[in-house]
């Protein structure tokens, strides 16, 4: 493969920002969904409402926070407010996005942050959900940031931390999560999913650049739906890359992380 | 026509650790109250002696590795307090100290042993995962929402808060929530019970000698911590006149009738970030999170011992850290006068 002038933070910051249209208010939590987030915010969706966990409420960040809870999230906010308001916002509908990640996630959008192996004799103990499980069920589209590999991508997660679809269509309304919710994008460092309507599993609808789709499947421990007509995700252009670097992540905080 | 009861639909099988006691509380804060306006200054030796308690049910202040009380964690492990139930909403570093440490017996967790961007220290990891299957230490689990939920219930002077999360997740089993049909409308809602709290302990910018307290920047769980506690132990960087209390009201956070003792300790959440004061100590965290990963375990003796048993009192470990230049440092970082 020929040698890219991005690496692999860059990149799937750039296709996740791309999918955050103006006027959204999204929970961020650290890593690219930062990075995406304020990228959008650069571009073309100046009027977004980021919204960090710990109480910051539409901060202009002068670098990338370490924490959701760190300065960087309430410098020169329009707000700032505890945690209980922050989650009451996510259940009173406010909020359209949640940006997730997660340790496993299974065929239908359920994540694991908990747990690998028995619960009461764990392979790997993770932190558990933070924020995780409140915004997953109550905001209206959940986006999931995860590492394509294939014990990461399992056919049934040990532990669900964070809902997906749980186990096919409706599921989620018949566990009483409040309606129209759930998980709506997937990105990882080889594509773009999301879930496909009917069935409520996950679909490749996109390849990165440089990835065909049995490279997708080879790192994916289910059964991959796939969509007829995939999208060729252009890689990040010259405009994006300069933005990012020079405006949202000057001194390579979270940036550097992708260089390997 | 007999009247229709709410139906419990399901329950998780998880401890409660804490004891829901609306009416106690409301005894007990009809007495503590009319201290509001006695001095609190004492010093963390004798806050922590006098206030933690073995077997109590703890909650701090702060969120992930922002505004937590060092000061009085580190003296709580030199105190050799055990036994400690944890609430677990977003706990790192603090957390970590104290569990490593063996002083926690039971944690309703939210986020446990992570430290956000630099990943899980290796030791605590190991050592959860081997508590957890011996059972020496129990969990029941939650989320940082149904946890700040728990807390703030408490506040209200109610045992429990419907909300609309934790339903079709596996927490919900580990956890002491129950879910119901609503009465009014029918749908399903989680009940997770409140916290009433033995002790809290929360850093803050600055208050008065009363313990009227001024927070910046984001506030976390510590408005309904601070109200939900039997006792409340502020530190604070800095105490200031009542005067300047007075002047600007709509900035006090906690008023001094929940508080029961103030503790002066200037960079009080070193190695953590201190809104609007100083940022996190980012090389103390990498020098943290290389000790934990030698997996002898004799690297991470050797931090706890330089910077916790081998000091008598927190000024002692801000010389360990660097002093004053150290702390200037990260004073100019947070006032981004320096870049990271």
């Amino acid at each position: 493969m020929e040698k890219k002038d991005y690496n692999i933070f860059e990149l799937m910051a750039v296709v996740a920002a791309r999918e955050i249209e103006d006027g959204a208010f999204i929970y961020i939590g650290t890593g690219i969904p930062m990075l995406a987030t304020s990228l959008a915010q650069n571009m073309h969706a100046p009027n977004i409402v980021p919204v960090f966990e710990a109480g910051g409420i539409a901060p202009q960040m002068p670098t990338l926070p370490l924490s959701v809870g760190c300065s960087r999230t309430t410098y020169r906010a329009i707000r700032t407010c505890d945690m209980p308001e922050i989650f009451e916002m996510a259940q009173l509908g406010v909020a359209h996005y949640a940006f997730l990640g997660g340790a496993q996630i299974d065929k239908y959008g359920n994540l694991n942050a908990t747990v690998k192996g028995k619960y009461n004799a764990p392979e790997v103990r993770w932190p558990g959900s933070g924020g995780a499980n409140a915004f997953g069920s109550l905001c209206w589209r959940t986006m999931i940031i995860m590492n394509h590999e294939k014990r990461r991508f399992v056919e049934k997660v040990d532990f669900i931390t964070t809902p997906g679809y749980i186990d096919g269509p409706g599921a989620r309304e018949r566990a009483g999560l409040p309606p129209g919710t759930g998980p709506y994008r997937v990105f990882t460092d080889k594509a773009l999913l999301d879930f496909e309507d009917k069935t409520k599993k996950m679909r490749l609808i996109g390849l990165l650049p440089g990835v065909t789709v049995e490279d997708v499947v080879e790192s994916t421990g289910f059964e991959l739906l796939i969509k007829d007509d995939l999208i060729n995700v252009p890689p990040p252009t010259e405009e994006e890359l300069r933005i990012l670097r020079e405006k949202v992540d000057p001194y390579r905080i979270v940036l550097s992380r992708g260089d390997q | 026509m007999a009247r229709a009861s709410i139906e419990i639909l399901d329950e998780g099988a998880g401890q409660i650790f804490s004891k829901i006691t609306p009416n106690e509380f409301r005894e007990h804060m009809r007495e503590k109250v009319r201290n509001a306006w006695r001095d609190k200054r004492m010093d963390i030796k004798t806050a922590i002696k006098q206030f933690v308690h073995d077997g109590d049910y703890l909650t701090m202040g702060g969120v992930s590795f922002v505004r937590l009380s060092m000061a009085a964690v580190h003296e709580i492990i030199r105190q050799k307090k055990r036994n400690l139930n944890l609430a677990a909403g977003t706990r790192t570093y603090d957390f970590n100290l104290l569990l490593d440490a063996g002083c926690v017996k039971n944690i309703d967790c939210g986020y446990i042993t992570g430290m956000e961007v630099f990943g899980i220290p290796y030791i605590t990891r190991k050592r959860v995962e081997m508590m957890i299957t011996s059972g020496e230490v129990g969990i029941s689990e939650y989320d940082n929402a149904s946890m700040a939920w728990r807390h703030k219930a408490a506040a209200m002077g109610i045992p429990f808060l419907p909300i609309r999360n934790m339903m079709g997740a596996d927490a919900f089993k580990h956890s002491a929530a129950k879910k119901i049909r609503c009465p009014f409308t029918g749908e399903q809602l989680v009940l997770v019970p409140a916290i009433y709290a033995d002790v809290c302990i929360i850093h803050v910018h600055r208050c008065d000698i009363y313990g009227n307290s001024q927070i910046e920047g984001a506030l976390n769980e510590d408005l309904g911590k601070s109200k939900s506690a039997k006792k409340l132990i502020i530190t604070t960087e800095k105490i200031i006149d009542t005067e300047e209390i007075r002047l600007s009201p709509d900035r006090t956070l906690i008023p001094c009738f929940y508080v029961d003792a103030v503790v002066k300790i200037p960079y009080g959440a070193h190695p953590n970030n201190m809104p609007g004061m100083y940022y996190v100590d980012i090389d103390h965290m990498n020098e943290y999170m290389a000790a934990s990963r030698d997996p002898s375990g004799k690297a991470f003796e050797e931090y706890y011992e330089k910077y916790i048993f081998g000091v008598d009192n927190f000024d002692e470990y801000l010389e360990t850290i660097g002093g004053k230049k150290r702390l200037e440092h990260l004073e100019d970082l947070e006032h981004l006068r320096v870049r990271e």
